[in-house]
């Protein structure tokens, strides 16, 4: 049985020639089938690689390569939080020893029994100033507490059962749009931007 | 922890610039803070784009080139070099197709710039990056952004957006025949990715490892292809330069560090943020005055002045200026302006354990001594803070900060990683001392007895 849905399949047939070589569309093909499943399965990888004409172990060889890429599971929600310096120096390591309270779960990278939780340490995000701070759902979030993270965690059990797909997509899609079709000519408004950064 | 001065919700980049007084050589973010700079039309509205028409119609591409050397701006990645210079060297009239690859994978700690510049003002980057193109003969740019920046990516894909309905980007920009066009390419997690030949590795889809150098970008980058790579900072500098000029450009900053560069100071701070500097302003100012200095109480104990990668300063520190070659007397490195602020309630070793924890992670494998020293230097950390450590722990460190420097690896990465061991061991060696011989931690110690 195939990994991958029809659409899938055929998002990551588009990817190709949005490059100048087809190669490069491993990254934003293996995107597609994360957020499809999750993490990225030997017969997804083996599919995306057959997809693309390319040898299944190569595409292993560049998934096991990015944080970004998981292949093992992860909760349906992930929390990557921030442990580097700056935040570290700011109390990230208390954070994360909260989260871990919180969503029942012994370390990093374990899945709360009910498989909606789980908690990565990553590097540098970038967002030092903002000092402790993770990235969730496609945003970051600035200035933990455990009162703000209690939040989150509580929002995500109320709607437990989506999962929060967050891979990095449309790598190169999104600014394919053909010249001369008018997308929104509005930029992000400012609640746009404070929500970004919310 | 003590609460932070700075506001803490909605549009803090604004409160920010508001938390430290008026302007004073603002040159990048002087527009910062308007409503709605991110949009073609406010943007365009104060003088936005303006650069571009001068330079497309007013320039040939080798002045525009000319003017970036005459600045004197060097690239703000981290390497410094100077960027009007690494401009000349893309070949002409070589057929096919040539890229500007811009480098926003961003990564090194205690970075932030480039998140601020993309989520303030994404049009002055991506104008920068047009007149790159048209001046170095290239018709394609790629950005390339670390994945987890989501914010950055939807500003910078509504700004694209924009400049295709408008036709500034397309077949014609303003209705010149010199096609233009800027994709973006997202990284999946990587600090490596950051390096530039790294970086284009895996934009072709491959495991990041650094390239052998030579061929470089400039001859033989992405596909294979004659390729200019600036980072975002770099490039946002260029719509100002074609304005005003390169002279006008290089009466700012200090010796042979011209210009105005932004900071990111974060750590203990009161008021971490990115700040705006002319080149040359000292240490001091910039954690003690902008970014408040330490909390309350506290006495700042250490910073380092240029991410992570650049070798730790103690105290004193504070007086040396950010001018380049200055920090570098001082044996550190500007690098990428982010300041990591370090006060005395906490450990060295530990600091330093948790920035070879880092570099272990990161090492992309290629070259032993950093795949294996990494890993090493961590184990030995461990064992120290477990209070297993001797004499023979002193000497490990030793032996494999030596062997990850001077040149032995194929990027920066390893020495890297030695400079965080050399450095805190060079300025605070007794701390080393303390936990490898007596097996305690001074500073754990003070912290207890005065919550007590
Ligand atoms: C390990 C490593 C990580 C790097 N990370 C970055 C980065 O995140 N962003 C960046 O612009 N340059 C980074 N650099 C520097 C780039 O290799 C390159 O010098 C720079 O992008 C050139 O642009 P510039 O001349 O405009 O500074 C890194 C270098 C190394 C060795
Ligand atoms: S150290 Fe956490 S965001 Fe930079």
């Amino acid at each position: 049985m195939a990994a991958l849905s029809e659409h899938a399949i055929e998002e990551i047939r588009a990817l190709p020639p949005r490059f100048p070589h087809i190669r490069s569309a491993v990254l934003p093909a293996l995107d597609v089938a994360q957020d499809e499943l999750g993490y990225l399965t030997r017969e997804a990888m083996t599919e995306v690689a057959e997809l693309l004409d390319l040898d299944p172990g190569y595409v292993e060889g560049v998934a096991t390569f990015y944080t970004l890429l998981h292949l093992e599971p992860i909760g349906k929600h992930h929390f990557y939080v921030c442990t580097n310096l700056s935040c570290d120096l700011r109390g990230a390591y208390e954070i994360c020893d909260h989260i871990k309270r919180r969503i029942g779960v012994e370390g990093f990278g374990e899945v709360s029994a009910d498989g909606l939780f789980s908690l990565e340490e990553v590097e540098c995000l970038g967002a030092c100033e903002f000092a402790p701070m993770m990235r969730y759902q496609r945003r970051y979030h600035y200035d933990l507490t455990p009162e703000k993270v209690d939040a989150l965690i509580e929002a995500a059990r109320q709607n437990g059962g989506d999962r929060a797909a967050d891979s990095p997509r449309d790598a190169a899609a999104a600014s394919q749009k053909p010249p001369g079709r008018r997308a929104s000519s509005r930029g992000p408004t400012k609640e746009d931007s404070a929500e970004l950064n919310a | 922890m003590p609460d932070n001065v700075r506001p803490q919700s909605g549009d803090s980049r604004r409160d920010l610039r508001g938390s430290y007084g008026p302007a004073r050589h603002h040159l990048l973010t002087s527009l910062f803070g308007i409503e709605g700079l991110h949009t073609l039309s406010v943007y365009r509205d104060r003088g936005g784009y303006s650069s571009l028409r001068k330079a497309m119609f007013e320039m040939a591409p080798e002045d525009i080139t000319a003017e970036v050397k005459a600045s004197g701006l060097r690239g703000r990645g981290g390497a410094g070099f100077p960027t009007g210079t690494k401009w000349g060297f893309i070949p002409k009239g070589v057929p096919g197709p040539k890229y500007v690859v811009v480098n926003g994978d961003e990564a090194e700690p205690g970075t932030t710039k480039d998140r601020y510049i993309m989520e303030n003002s994404p049009h002055m980057l991506l104008e920068g990056i047009l007149i790159a193109c048209y001046a170095i003969g290239a018709h394609q740019a790629w950005i390339y952004l670390r994945g987890e920046y989501d914010g950055p990516f939807g500003m910078l894909m509504a700004a694209i957006a924009e400049l295709r309905a408008e036709g500034i980007l397309g077949d014609r920009p303003l209705e010149r025949d010199y096609p233009l066009d800027i994709q973006i390419y997202r990284g999946h997690g990587a600090y490596i990715c950051g390096e530039e030949t790294a970086l284009l590795e895996s934009l072709e889809g491959k495991r990041a490892q650094p390239r052998a150098r030579p061929p470089f970008p400039a001859v033989k980058g992405a596909w294979g292809r004659p390729t200019l790579i600036n980072n975002v900072e770099t490039l946002s500098n260029v719509p100002w330069i074609v304005a005003h000029g390169g002279a006008e450009y290089a009466k700012f900053g200090l010796g042979t560090a011209k210009g105005t560069r932004l900071v990111s100071v974060s750590g203990n701070v009161q008021n971490p943020g990115v700040f705006e500097i002319e080149l040359g302003t000292s240490f001091r100012e910039v954690i003690m005055e902008m970014a408040g200095g330490p909390p309350p109480g506290r006495r700042m104990k250490a910073f380092w002045p240029g991410g992570c990668s650049a070798p730790v300063l103690p105290e004193w520190g504070l007086d040396v200026s950010t001018d380049l070659d200055e920090v570098a007397r001082a044996g550190s490195m500007a690098g990428s302006g982010g300041v990591i602020v370090m006060d005395d309630s906490h450990c060295m070793v530990r600091a330093a354990r948790r920035l070879l924890q880092f570099y272990a992670h990161e090492s992309c494998g290629k070259c032993t001594p950093c795949r294996v020293g990494g890993n090493w230097a961590l184990r030995t950390y461990d064992r120290v803070l477990e209070g297993q450590g001797s004499e023979v722990e002193l000497g490990t460190f030793d032996a494999i900060q030596e062997s990850l420097q001077n040149g032995r690896c194929l990027c920066a990465l390893g020495d890297s990683a030695g400079f965080v061991i050399a450095s805190t061991m060079k300025h605070f060696r007794s701390e080393y001392e303390e936990h490898c011989l007596e097996h305690r931690c001074s500073v754990e110690e003070q912290v207890v007895a005065a919550s007590a």
